[in-house]
């Protein structure tokens, strides 16, 4: 030890002398080695992500025939997506599909938590079969549902004819009005176990002994839920709600298989309405403009999702 | 304020015994404390005060009434949390009113009441900052406010100044004093730190083993405590006890230590010693009460020095003697080499006997007052 110490001390006075280049290319230069470590991830980032952002970006300019050369033609793609009717339409059914689905997760989601999260017998049971939903595949999910719902062999109308409730079968996913429902309900089933999770982990995190000086101080029940755990969880409940949102957007895999936009476009929502543009009517300049507001929409909710995260780390309130 | 009293309280978690018949009654405005080493039972008896947990068996009063099954918020109780569990998202205000505004109170009598805490804890100033924003010291008269902000029955302290820096807590540990003497306040405190213990309560029970081992003011639970538990646990360095057999020769009784050494008792110690049913019995004497010696006389203990460590005003000698180390408190100017021999005379009116197989003191009369097998409810002596 004694012999070590010296040497220690004038490594670290060395350490302390080596000036700090100021230009940031000397800086960089001297980190290569951690530059040379994330180059793999960052080519393979520019290749399928960056790359198609740009060539999506490039297209949204150009008119597409399917035969000849594309055609700059400036922003008439993006004025003839917003200026369409459908357009609204479209909008309207992905708001109607993304506040509702996400408003009914949430509510049974957090509902799930709080049975879960209380001790009894059977606890593990009870989460082990609240997850179900959330660990089967998408595609399987839509086929399931398709036929629970279908009009002449499905559950729901059977049972409900076995049961004399109905005399004729029940018309749902081909039904203008009733599609839109049937989808929502679908896709609460799906997604409620993963905000369960959430607020499940927000749950556990809320201190004991906050909970117990609230009961000392006289607060009931439900007073002591809205002034100790509801703003412990305001962070969480946030960030749940923003990926929820998010997801909700851009869920393209239950609506396209169990409907596929229809009947007569009452189930389209944006992200399908995309696809259907770029793969179905092959109308691809009309399809990357559509993708490139839908860009500059979610990368506003991003936004909103790093404030969250971030505003959680430093000041917990 | 009111008299709190505990009749045969049991808590078992699950297949373990963590408070065992506790009866204790805290007189209205007594300042109590649950002294005792971790995991002696001392927090969840505080718990079952405040209705936190749930009991097994046994009867909590407070005042007139018996508050065995009501809530935490019917109880009338305040707690002080060892972590302070201010309401992160509140204000000082906020925090201050809460208690206030569960009850209901006025809008203008809570405002009122809290003015007069917070200038009271000389934290007016800080009334509309966050938690976050406050220092640990601060924090902990947030704490201390919103409990004194109402006017319970009692008030229960949960180790509150074990998280403030040492000179904090000596300042806190003093005005927390003060305010029980201005208050008139029933106050029961648990704490593992017998300093805190010894300088502010009125009454202390020493716990162990989910049991009270004695109940007594402070100089009580010092100078005469009630079996071997007691006797080492309070005081610093802790008392030191010499293992012996009894021995009567021409009608003289002695002591003759497990190393060899005979140490003659005087007919008062002798006296306490004959009650003794196992035959073998161990002296007791503090650090202060082991008078050394560099020459031999008759009837001292032959040690040999251990260490010596100055400590300024006193220096503590550590003496080997058999297998055993004991420290002795001595003059600042006492110097030795290690394995100097020496020889230990005890301060026979101070020590204390207790007999080896109950771990019981032993006295003149064969009495001891405060048996921790007795089924009686302890009233402070």
């Amino acid at each position: 030890m004694a012999v070590s110490a010296p040497q220690q001390a004038t490594g670290q006075v060395a350490t302390r002398n080596r000036r700090e280049p100021k230009n940031v290319f000397q800086r960089a230069y001297r980190q290569w080695a951690d530059y040379t470590y994330i180059m793999p991830a960052l080519l393979a980032m520019f290749f399928v992500i960056a790359y198609p952002i740009a060539y999506t970006i490039y297209l949204s300019f150009y008119s597409t025939p399917t035969a000849g050369e594309n055609v700059w033609n400036g922003l008439t793609n993006y004025t003839s997506i917003i200026t369409a009717e459908r357009f609204w339409m479209i909008t309207q059914n992905t708001m109607y599909w993304t506040i509702v689905s996400t408003i009914l997760a949430f509510i049974i989601g957090t509902a799930a938590a709080l049975v879960a999260q209380r001790e009894f017998i059977g606890r593990g049971l009870v989460r082990g079969i609240f997850l179900i939903p959330w660990v089967i595949s998408h595609v399987a999910t839509a086929y399931i549902w398709v036929w629970i719902f279908h009009s002449d062999y499905g559950l729901v109308s059977g049972m409900l004819m076995d049961l004399g409730i109905i005399s004729s079968p029940l018309v749902i996913l081909d039904s203008t009005t009733w599609a839109m429902p049937a989808l929502i309900l679908v896709n609460v089933w799906k997604d409620f176990p993963f905000i369960m999770i959430m607020m499940l982990a927000g749950l556990q995190t809320v201190p004991e002994h906050l909970l117990r000086a609230a009961k000392i101080d006289g607060a009931s029940t439900w007073a002591q839920f809205r002034h100790v755990t509801l703003p412990h969880l305001k962070g969480v409940i946030i960030i749940t709600l923003l990926l929820t949102i998010v997801m909700n957007l851009n869920h393209f895999t239950l609506p396209w298989i169990m409907t596929g936009g229809g009947p007569a476009s009452s189930t389209h929502i944006w992200i399908t309405e995309v696809y259907a543009l770029a793969f179905r009517s092959l109308r691809f300049g009309i399809a990357s403009a559509f993708s490139v507001i839908l860009f500059i929409i979610m990368m506003s909710m991003a936004y909103f999702y790093v404030k969250a995260m971030t505003a959680g780390d430093d000041r917990r309130r | 304020m009111a008299e709190v009293r505990l009749d045969g309280l049991i808590k078992y978690y699950d297949d373990v015994l963590a408070v065992d018949d506790v009866n204790l009654t805290i007189k209205d405005g007594d300042f109590v404390a649950l002294l005792g080493p971790s995991g002696c039972g001392k927090t969840t008896t505080l718990n079952l005060i405040a209705g936190l947990i749930d009991l097994s068996d046994g009867e909590i009063w407070i005042g007139d009434r018996d508050v065995t099954d009501l809530d935490p918020k019917d109880r009338d109780i305040a707690m002080v949390f060892q972590n302070y569990a201010l309401y992160p998202t509140k204000t000082v205000y906020n925090n201050l009113a809460f208690p206030l505004q569960m009850r209901k109170t006025p809008k203008n009598a809570i405002d009122e009441r809290v003015r007069k805490t917070a200038e009271m804890l000389s934290i007016t100033h800080l009334l509309d900052r966050l938690p976050r924003e406050l220092s640990g010291g601060q924090q902990q008269r947030v704490a201390l406010g919103r409990a004194l902000v109402r006017n319970p029955r009692a008030f229960l302290m949960d180790e509150p100044l074990s998280n403030l820096d040492a000179k904090l807590r000596v300042q806190m540990r003093a005005e927390l004093k003060r305010f029980h003497q201005t208050l008139n306040a029933t106050m029961i405190y648990v704490t593992h730190d017998q300093l805190e213990a010894m300088t502010m309560a009125d009454n202390i029970a020493v716990m162990s083993d989910g049991r009270v081992q004695q109940y007594g003011p402070p100089e009580e639970i010092f100078y005469d405590p009630a079996n071997l538990f007691v006797a080492g646990f309070i005081g610093s360095p802790a008392m030191n006890f010499l293992h012996g057999e009894i021995s009567t020769e021409n009608g003289v009784t002695s002591v003759k230590g497990d190393p060899g050494w005979v140490y003659p008792l005087t007919p008062a110690n002798a006296q306490k010693a004959s009650h003794c049913t196992s035959g073998r019995i161990i002296i007791g004497a503090r650090p202060a009460n082991l008078i050394l010696s560099r020459e031999e006389h008759p009837g001292m203990i032959p040690g040999s020095v251990y260490t010596v460590e100055p400590t300024g005003d006193t220096t503590f000698v550590h003496i080997t003697i058999g297998d055993q180390i004991y420290v002795a408190i001595t003059d600042p100017f006492f110097r030795a080499e290690p394995d100097d021999p020496i020889w230990v005379d005890l301060e026979d009116d101070r020590i204390h006997i207790f007999d080896e197989a109950t771990e019981e003191v032993l006295r003149e009369d064969g009495l001891n007052s405060q048996s921790i097998h007795g089924k009686k409810t302890l009233q402070p002596a």
